[in-house]
């Protein structure tokens, strides 16, 4: 897998917002590679910039923007030199689509989902609307949502096919790239397995790569290729999945870990000491330092990347 | 197990029903759901009206107003007859007496207020609207129904045009600047709202004293010029020579906090997820617009663009009456002024009716809007 066609590059990606209080740098110079028809799961608590991540990679920003630099790769585009028309019609749903954080809100009240879940395909597929609700339907198939749900409406459906519906929307113009915005935070833990399953399924039939944001540790566990964790808007450890879950290098990936609770296993979740550092005035030197059991006299610097047997860590202990 | 089938067994009538009849099911719902609702406005209408009657014959208190006047007007009366005056003081008393309570049957005053007041009521429900006491129409017609009728189009004339145009200018230049938030004219909007805390009638004397005193460019009031033109076309330019200043006052006063209102309401609205999610997708912005923020926020401007068409019917009594405007305003303000009772409950009773109608209709029209709005108990299933 890590042999796989490179298909997003992205480089020292800034995002920053602007608010009352300061800027909040919630996305601070982020380096990441993702190759074709793969998996990357990007873990960390509430409030350390994951969503932001998405966001600066799909170009949703908020009014209040600060800073928005950097270079995302799309195979050997820049995307971040388009212009926001160029952008939407060339990247936006034809090459990277999303599936949002709570799909409740993210279906609009007053459309059929079918129609909605057809609109991308008469926009960027140039489709008929009748071609575009046959596509639709078969979408629909896929994910497992019955039929006739296209000529309903989004309060008329539960909230794991919803879920679905929107995964559904996501795929119609089979995209390469799909950023998955916690798309099982929402649900029971029943729907939260299904919904991975389908998801699984779904990247080796269709060949697509994942971004999948997430808190929940567990759950991702069956869909990733690779994980990264992110720590303070920074990206503090990436690597292949297996070897991470196995063994995690960075004190804060190790900490987390602890944190789940394990079936098999007797042992108690750990909790981390302390609380994630402010976002507008962020700690000099290693971000994690202050709560990290193992610091020492380096960690007031800020730690470069180390190469690890091609793993990547951004901690003193490893240099 | 045991929660299982205690579900199964609450479903059970509920499939049967369902299954009997669907379509007698849903026409009985909704028929009944109409009766209800037209009872309760009906109610709703019928307390407004009888609040009127009683304030407007001040509890009674006009009824002794009207007796001093009666037997004021007989004294008189009896005093310029040199017949009546030959008599014998009694004797005349006894006349003048009768003469009163002649005039009080006549006026209905013998009975007492209460059983008058359910009587005022029946009629006004029944919009036999009756004579007016002191007033009369241009024609010189005690009836209430005319006077109002006379008034009405001019006063529609103004309404419509300033309503209209405020309410399609506001919810189009606010979703222009809901596009361009915190541009120069987004603030300059906000700058400008506060001209809303003076009514249009306090800018319409500046207006008047501007462009009719000093410049002498347009007309102080009225409605059109003092001899009617003669030619369609002449009234018509004459009528929008007279409207500029009156508009332009209700304009001045509502219009940018009107937009500022609607500026936010989209914002608001602009800035959930599905629009988010649309963006996402890629769909062009105009298409964002029309499906994604103005279908959902159909309910709320419908509801707001009804309640306009009805404010057209209230007219403003004091802005018709700085610009001379011979409307519905300046009437009830002269029938208040008079205590002519029959014609402000008259008008009353007309809004309290094509309020509750609106009303009505509205909720059918929400059912065809937003498919979330289902009439009667449907929307449960």
């Amino acid at each position: 897998m890590a042999t796989s066609e490179r298909l997003l590059q992205i480089e020292s990606l800034y995002l920053y917002f602007r608010t009352t209080k300061g800027v909040v740098q919630a996305v601070d110079g982020i380096n990441l590679e993702l190759g074709r028809n793969e998996a990357i799961v990007i873990i960390g608590e509430s409030g350390c910039g994951k969503t932001s991540l998405a966001r600066a990679i799909l170009r949703l920003l908020p009014r209040n923007v600060h800073k928005y630099t950097g270079k995302v790769f799309l195979g050997d585009l820049n995307v971040m030199e388009l212009s926001e028309e160029e952008f939407r019609q060339h990247i936006r749903w034809m090459r990277i689509s999303m599936v949002p954080q709570a799909a409740m809100n993210a279906l609009n009240p007053v459309l059929r989902v079918g129609d909605q879940v057809a609109e991308p395909a008469i926009i960027h597929g140039g489709l008929t609307k009748r071609e575009a609700l046959e596509q639709a339907i078969k979408m629909f198939r896929m994910v497992g949502v019955p039929e006739d749900f296209a000529s309903r409406y989004a309060f008329e459906l539960s909230g794991g096919m919803r879920q679905r519906v929107a995964i559904a929307m996501a795929l119609i113009t089979s995209p390469e790239l799909v950023v998955l915005d916690e798309p099982t935070s929402a649900l029971d833990v029943l729907t939260q397995a299904n919904i991975m399953n389908m998801l699984k399924s779904i990247k080796w039939d269709l060949g697509v790569s994942y971004i999948l944001i997430t808190h929940d540790i567990s759950t991702s566990s069956e869909l990733a290729d690779r994980v990264a964790v992110m720590y303070a808007g920074q990206i503090v450890e990436v690597g292949d999945a297996l070897r991470f879950f196995q063994s995690p290098l960075h004190p804060y990936s190790r900490k987390l870990m602890n944190s789940v609770p394990r079936l098999r296993v007797d042992m108690e979740p750990e909790f981390i000491v302390g609380q994630p550092p402010s976002l507008i005035f962020p700690p000099k030197g290693c971000r994690f330092a202050e709560r990290c059991p193992q610091r020492f006299g380096r960690c007031a610097e800020d730690p470069p990347i180390i190469a690890q047997n091609g793993r990547q860590v951004k901690c003193w202990l490893y240099a | 197990m045991s929660s299982a089938s205690s579900v199964a067994v609450g479903e059970q009538p509920l499939t049967r029903v369902k299954a009997r009849s669907p379509w007698l099911e849903t026409l009985r719902r909704i028929s009944l759901y109409t009766v209800v609702r037209v009872i309760f406005l009906f109610i709703t209408v019928v307390i407004s009206v009888y609040l009127t009657i009683l304030i407007a014959n001040m509890g009674g208190y006009v009824d002794k107003m009207q007796e001093g006047e009666i037997a004021e007007r007989v004294a008189m009366r009896i005093m310029a007859d040199p017949v009546m005056r030959q008599l014998p003081v009694e004797k005349r008393n006894q006349i003048m007496e009768e003469m009163v309570q002649v005039e009080r049957k006549r006026l209905g005053l013998d009975t007492p207020f209460f059983v008058r007041s359910l009587l005022y009521l029946r009629n006004a429900l029944t919009l036999n609207l009756g004579h007016s006491q002191k007033m009369t129409s241009d024609s010189g017609s005690r009836q209430v129904r005319l006077i109002l009728l006379e008034r009405l189009p001019s006063t529609l004339v103004l309404f419509a045009t300033s309503n209209l145009l405020l309410f399609f200018m506001s919810v189009f230049i606010a979703l222009m600047l809901s596009r361009t938030y915190g541009s120069f004219f987004d603030r300059l909007i906000i700058a400008l709202s506060p001209t809303s805390a003076a009514p249009g009638w306090f800018y319409g004397i500046f207006l008047i004293l501007i462009f009719a005193g000093l410049l002498g460019i347009l007309p102080f009031g009225g409605m059109v010029d003092a001899p009617p033109p003669p030619t369609p076309l002449e009234y018509a330019l004459s009528l929008l020579k007279h409207l500029i200043l009156p508009v332009s006052a209700l304009l001045i006063s509502t219009g940018a906090v009107s937009i500022y209102n609607w500026r936010t309401f989209f914002l608001i609205y602009s800035s959930e997820d599905y629009v988010e999610m649309a963006k996402a997708k890629g769909l062009p912005s105009r298409m964002i617009e029309r499906r994604y923020i103005l279908r959902p926020t159909m309910p709320t401007i419908v509801t707001s663009f009804a309640l306009t068409l009805l404010n057209l019917w209230g007219g403003a009594i004091i802005l018709e009456t700085v610009f001379n405007w011979p409307g519905l305003g300046r009437l009830y303000y002269q029938a208040i002024g008079l205590v002519d009772t029959p014609v402000i409950v008259a008008e009353t009773v007309i809004y309290a009716y094509l309020l509750a109608i609106t009303v009505f209709m509205l909720d059918f029209v929400y059912a065809l809007i937003d498919p979330r709005v289902k009439v009667g108990e449907g929307a449960k299933q």
